[in-house]
């Protein structure tokens, strides 16, 4: 029989983790619907479960210097309503699902769950997050691309819990999210695309690109953004089709039930292009 | 006079509904109940070999073919009985019911589900129409895998061709359409009164309970159905509750236990019927002046494992086939075949949105041929009173799709804006005509349906109205209750109606073919003059009233021919979108309707269907995608088989026209499929307009526009 | 098995279940809550809806085991306030009931929504429902008892 515990406190929680093998349960929007089962019998958990809804430490949002920090028990909804979000995050928050889950899920959870289709780790991606992963004797910090290892899975190691995730609040007056839904709302992502940019005068200053939904892990490359940053608008004009068609080769998505990977891959270049011409170009001008 | 019939009323189950009081399947308490599980083919086409089941502990109970009575039949009886109660050497799709397992405990049903072993012989399956005229794997069904076929020959359609200056043609496929009510398929089964008892969510409660006594080989009257509060069922809850009432009964006639049969979601999307797949070839002869001369037709539908209704609904895909036009000389061919998915059967529209999609694109694509807007050029073929309809008999309705049109063009602009979204590469609109026939096909009221109504004054200023047709979400329970109550003179607060008992209710006919209001709402206004003039007689007083068919429509079942429909409905949809030319993604940006359905007998329900209808439409259109992989559909959940939410399409604006109908209540016509069928093919058309590039497919998906663009 | 407390429309309420357990068995087994209804079972239809803390969520997606302490307003309890029966008869005046099986979800979303925003544009409202699926009404109809709910309890929210 699956048990489950309700720890009140982070040690507690990460004490537990260390006797046992342990399934992290914090808004379990995914959980329940992986391990759903019939009406009216038990979600078939494999595995004991640890709700951490429980421990407030755990619900903060705040701003610490320069990092916006997120706990892991912190809902969707409260990631949105919170005025320091950055807006790529808030916007790629908003697109999720629909209101009712939105108040119970956590960008944790999301995290954790690590769908190449997540519309919140895209951004992140974009953001330069990190991940806050802890155990009883200590933290460590993982950069989010150092955590997401491919679909479903993550580094984390056993007994460890991810409490946080941390957003560098570098300046950025370009930030665009973009998802392609399967409708137009309460809709699972066939692409989505996350840009951060800083624009001084006419000059991209820095970038970050992702891509999510078109690989097993959300795309992004810093070596192509180093191509951009530094660059001015007719510059980049210079290289938009070299840059097009170095991202053309990293994007590599699949067919599934939800669309087929020639409108992935298509899509997500135009979503590129688009920004490249016009997004970034706004904010120059 | 009938101002007043269609004036709003406050629905008489709103309250209880919204409130959460009223009771559907799942709401019930039946004590001490059993739980049901199917146990269902994994594979699409393969021999049974053997079935290796484990000891089960006491109280639980697998129930197979071999339960059922010797004097029962193992076939479910739809229009053919053709499908299986439970599988016995073969099985045709994956999710065919081989067994039932019943027991007292969810969890160990489960446990015990996953060690019952099916041993298969496989053989190669075909899912496409394809496919299945290609015989893969050999014929299943006779040595062709056809069904059956019709032709429908109005004037001398080869003439027309042979003399044409030049031929348009277009082939238009669309795809399966899941119901997706927003309760499952339920329902409970009791042995009560030394007989099974059926609850269940269901359009039909005498379709159930001739299945059950034919299965059981009982009497009729040896099978109690009881319909529940049904939420919502779009023609899903029309035959498929026999399919698996049938078994839980042939449960309950062994166990004499209740026993509780309800669909989960995934379940519910991955092993029901959908609407039918189709295929639909259409050539146009045009003269040198570009006049349409002759069409020809042809109509291929999927109907899945087994042929339960399957052609009726193709008869109706062809009855509609050739629209709202007048054309001198056509051939409509049909086919229905047999394939290794689910069984299709009844959704809403029940074959018309098929033939009505391909034949609007079509005269959109010759009218972008011979250089003419499709408004344009659809007019010049109305149909018009007196003309002849592709069955050879005289079209006998007061036919105002020119009134209707002139509606439509000034609510939506029609006709300034596609002129000017010519050259628009974001912007496009779109139109379709459609009509829907009323009631079952030619003369089935008559020869099958046979509908008979009861009424009875139950008090001072109360009657009670006994009929065997649903409240399912459309309104029944309140607009019949006006009808009764108008010719009583009384307030629909005091007629009683309640959710059919077969023990109670006389068989008016199943809730199906936009009949109810139409058909059975005319026999209880008829029945309620009968009681007006037994009023006297007290409380008590008892009327009936049985179907009469009015003589002047004729039709021959065998050679098809004649009055296909005593009447019509008539409907416009006018689309407008806008594409995003980075995705591809539509918006749809306006959506307006014209529809005449006689007189609406409630003008707020009305506007409901009419939301409704076009809504679910235009998902059809759009983004209900339904794709078969590995005889699976491989959107089952409800994640992935998506339907539109409050933000995919705006408001409607609607407007009726009135044209009442002489047999019909007030002069109702049936109206709850006609107002899903122009959606579609509007939707399609207004991105056909905008991208400038010929549309076959439904649904029109973002991916593929962006082979269209490229 | 284990005890669970929390408040159940304004009452205190415990139950000996299995953590895991979902909500919305809970109410609807336990509690006999059945305006609750189960659509999917996934977190998709919103049929289940109901308010945790204030929040509109799917109940469905909730394990008993997360609930300890909670404060849970089903349709049962809001029928019973002012506000729920403004919510109900603008829906039943509008026409926005149709089959009924998703509309004590819908009430649930309108009242969430009109605790945050008494005076809705009509985006806000399609915003507020659209993890509530309807197959019927094409959402029209139940927009405009959203709306007509607001007009009539002004004074309410």
């Amino acid at each position: 029989m699956v048990k489950s515990y309700r720890p009140d406190t982070l040690p507690e929680a990460l004490k537990l983790m260390e006797t046992r093998d342990m399934i992290p349960f914090a808004g379990g929007t995914d959980l329940m619907v992986k391990y759903q089962s019939w009406k009216g019998t038990l979600p078939g958990f494999p595995k004991d479960v640890l709700f951490l809804n429980y421990i407030s430490s755990l619900k903060k949002i705040e701003v610490k210097g320069e990092t916006l920090v997120i706990g892991a028990g912190v809902t969707l909804s409260d990631v949105a309503d919170y005025p320091e979000t950055p807006k790529v995050l808030r916007d790629a928050v908003l697109s999720i699902a629909a209101p009712g889950i939105r108040n119970i899920a956590t960008l944790s959870g999301n995290i954790c769950n690590a769908s190449p289709a997540g519309d919140s780790i895209c951004a992140l991606y974009a953001l330069d997050a990190s991940v806050v992963l802890s155990k009883s004797g200590g933290n460590r910090e993982c950069a989010l691309p150092e955590f997401i290892t491919g679909p479903g899975k993550t580094s984390l190691n056993s007994g460890e819990l991810l409490t946080a995730v941390k957003i560098p609040l570098k300046k950025a007056n370009v930030q665009e999210f973009r998802k392609v839904g399967t409708r137009k709302a309460n809709a699972l992502s066939k692409l989505s695309f996350s840009a951060v940019a800083e624009i001084k005068g006419d000059t991209v200053d820095g970038i970050a690109l992702a891509f999510g939904a078109v690989g097993p892990t959300v795309i992004r490359s810093t070596e192509l953004e180093k191509k951009l940053t530094g660059k001015t608008l007719e510059q980049i004009k210079l290289i938009q089709k070299d840059i097009m068609n170095d991202y053309s080769a990293m994007i590599v998505p699949i067919d599934d039930q939800r669309s087929t990977a020639a409108y992935r891959k298509q899509v997500a270049l135009n979503l590129l292009k688009n920004f490249l011409e016009s997004g970034l170009v706004q904010e120059m001008q | 006079m009938n101002d007043e019939i269609r004036k709003s009323v406050r629905r008489v189950d709103a309250v209880a509904k919204a409130s959460g009081l009223a009771k559907y399947i799942s709401d019930y308490d039946f004590g001490d109940i059993l739980y049901a599980r199917l146990v269902r083919s994994t594979r699409p086409r393969a021999k049974i070999l053997s079935v290796t089941v484990p000891e089960l502990p006491e109280g639980y109970y697998y129930v197979d073919y071999r339960d059922i009575p010797e004097k029962g039949k193992n076939r479910i009886q739809m229009i053919k009985d053709d499908w299986k109660v439970f599988a016995e050497d073969e099985v045709r799709y994956v999710g065919e019911t081989i067994a039932l397992l019943i027991g007292p405990d969810r969890e160990r049903i489960l446990n015990i589900l996953s060690e019952i072993k099916i041993f298969y012989e496989d053989r190669e399956p075909a899912y496409t129409i394809e496919e299945a005229l290609a015989c893969k794997g050999g014929a299943m069904v006779g040595d062709d895998n056809i069904y059956g076929e019709y032709n429908l020959v109005k004037g001398d359609p080869d003439t027309a061709f042979n003399n044409a200056a030049r031929v348009v043609e277009g082939t238009y496929r669309t795809g399966f359409q899941e119901h997706l009510y927003m309760e499952p398929q339920g329902m409970v089964g009791t042995w009560e009164g030394g007989r099974v008892n059926i609850y269940a969510s269901a359009q039909c409660p005498y379709y159930i309970q001739k299945s059950v006594s034919s299965a059981l080989g009982v009497d009729g009257k040896n099978v109690r159905i009881k319909q529940v509060t049904t939420g919502g069922a779009f023609g899903g809850k029309e035959h498929f509750p026999d399919v698996i009432a049938v078994p839980l009964a042939v449960a309950v006639n062994k166990i004499k236990k209740p026993i509780e049969l309800i669909f989960d979601r995934i379940e519910d999307i991955s092993y029901t019927c959908k609407r039918h797949p189709s295929r639909i070839t259409i050539k146009t002869a045009l003269d040198k002046e570009n006049n349409i001369t002759g069409m020809d037709i042809d109509t291929v539908i999927n109907g899945g494992g087994y042929e339960s209704s399957t052609l009726i609904v193709l008869q109706r895909a062809l009855l509609h086939g050739i629209g709202v036009y007048n054309i001198p000389n056509a051939h409509v061919r049909g086919r229905a075949v047999a394939t290794n998915t689910f069984p299709s059967d009844a959704y809403r529209g029940f074959g018309a949105p098929q033939g009505l999609y391909a034949i609007e694109m079509h005269m959109s694509q010759v009218a972008k041929e011979v250089g003419m807007f499709p408004a344009d050029f659809k007019r010049k073929y109305f149909i018009k009173n007196g003309d002849m309809t592709i069955t050879n008999a005289t079209m006998k309705d007061n036919v105002k799709l020119e009134e209707m049109f002139a509606a439509a063009d000034e609510m939506s602009d029609y006709t300034r804006k596609i002129r000017e979204y010519e050259n628009d590469p974001y912007r496009g609109i779109g139109i379709s005509f459609v009509n829907h026939g009323g009631g079952f096909t030619g003369n089935g009221e008559q020869e099958i349906i046979k509908g008979l109504v009861r009424m009875k004054r139950t008090g001072e200023n109360r009657a009670a109205l006994y009929v065997s047709n649903v409240e399912m979400g459309q309104g029944l329970q309140t607009v019949l209750r006006k009808i009764a109550a108008k010719e009583l003179g009384l307030k629909y607060t005091d007629i009683e109606y309640d959710n059919p008992d077969t023990d109670i209710v006389p068989d008016s006919g199943p809730t199906v073919a936009s009949r109810s209001t139409m058909v059975v709402g005319y026999l209880i206004q008829e029945c309620a003059k009968k009681l007006k003039g037994k009023w006297d007689e007290g409380v008590g007083a008892e009327a009936e009233h049985r179907y009469i068919h009015p003589s002047e429509y004729k039709w021959d079942q065998d050679t098809l021919q004649g009055d296909a429909y005593p009447t019509y409905g008539w409907g416009i949809n006018v689309v407008e979108v806008e594409m995003d030319t980075v995705t591809y993604e539509v918006k749809t940006t306006g959506i307006w309707s014209v529809f005449d359905v006689g007189i609406p007998m409630d003008d707020t329900i009305m506007d409901g269907q009419v939301s409704g209808g076009v809504i679910q439409g235009l998902g059809y259109a759009s983004i209900e995608k339904c794709e078969v992989l590995d005889g699976r559909f491989r959107q089952h959940t409800m994640a992935d088989y998506v339907i539109p939410t409050s933000m995919d399409f705006p408001e409607i604006k609607n407007k009726f026209i009135d044209n009442p109908y002489k047999y019909g209540p007030s002069g109702a016509k049936g109206a709850g499929e006609l107002v899903f069928d122009a959606a579609a093919p509007a939707y399609a058309d207004a991105v056909q307009q905008l991208t400038g590039k010929n549309i076959y497919d439904i649904p029109v998906t973002p991916e593929m526009i962006m082979e269209l663009e490229e | 098995m284990a005890k669970t407390s929390f408040i159940l429309n304004g009452e205190e309420v415990s139950v000996e279940a299995d953590p895991l357990k979902r909500l919305l068995d809970v109410l609807r087994e336990d509690f006999e809550a059945l305006g609750v209804k189960e659509g999917c079972g996934e977190g998709e239809c919103g049929a289940c809806s109901i308010l945790l803390n204030g929040k509109l969520v799917n109940s469905c997606m909730i394990p008993l085991g997360a609930v300890e302490g909670a404060d849970i307003v089903t349709p049962e309890g809001l029928r019973e306030t002012e506000k729920g029966k403004v919510i109900i008869e603008s829906f039943a005046d509008t026409g926005a009931v149709q089959c009924g099986f998703c509309t004590p979800g819908m009430m649930m979303a309108a009242e969430a929504l009109l605790e945050k925003n008494n005076n809705p544009e009509e985006s806000e409202i399609r915003e507020a429902l659209s993890g509530n699926l309807c197959r019927c009404t094409g959402y029209d109809l139940i927009v405009k008892g959203v709306k007509t709910s607001a007009e009539r309890g002004k004074d309410l929210w």
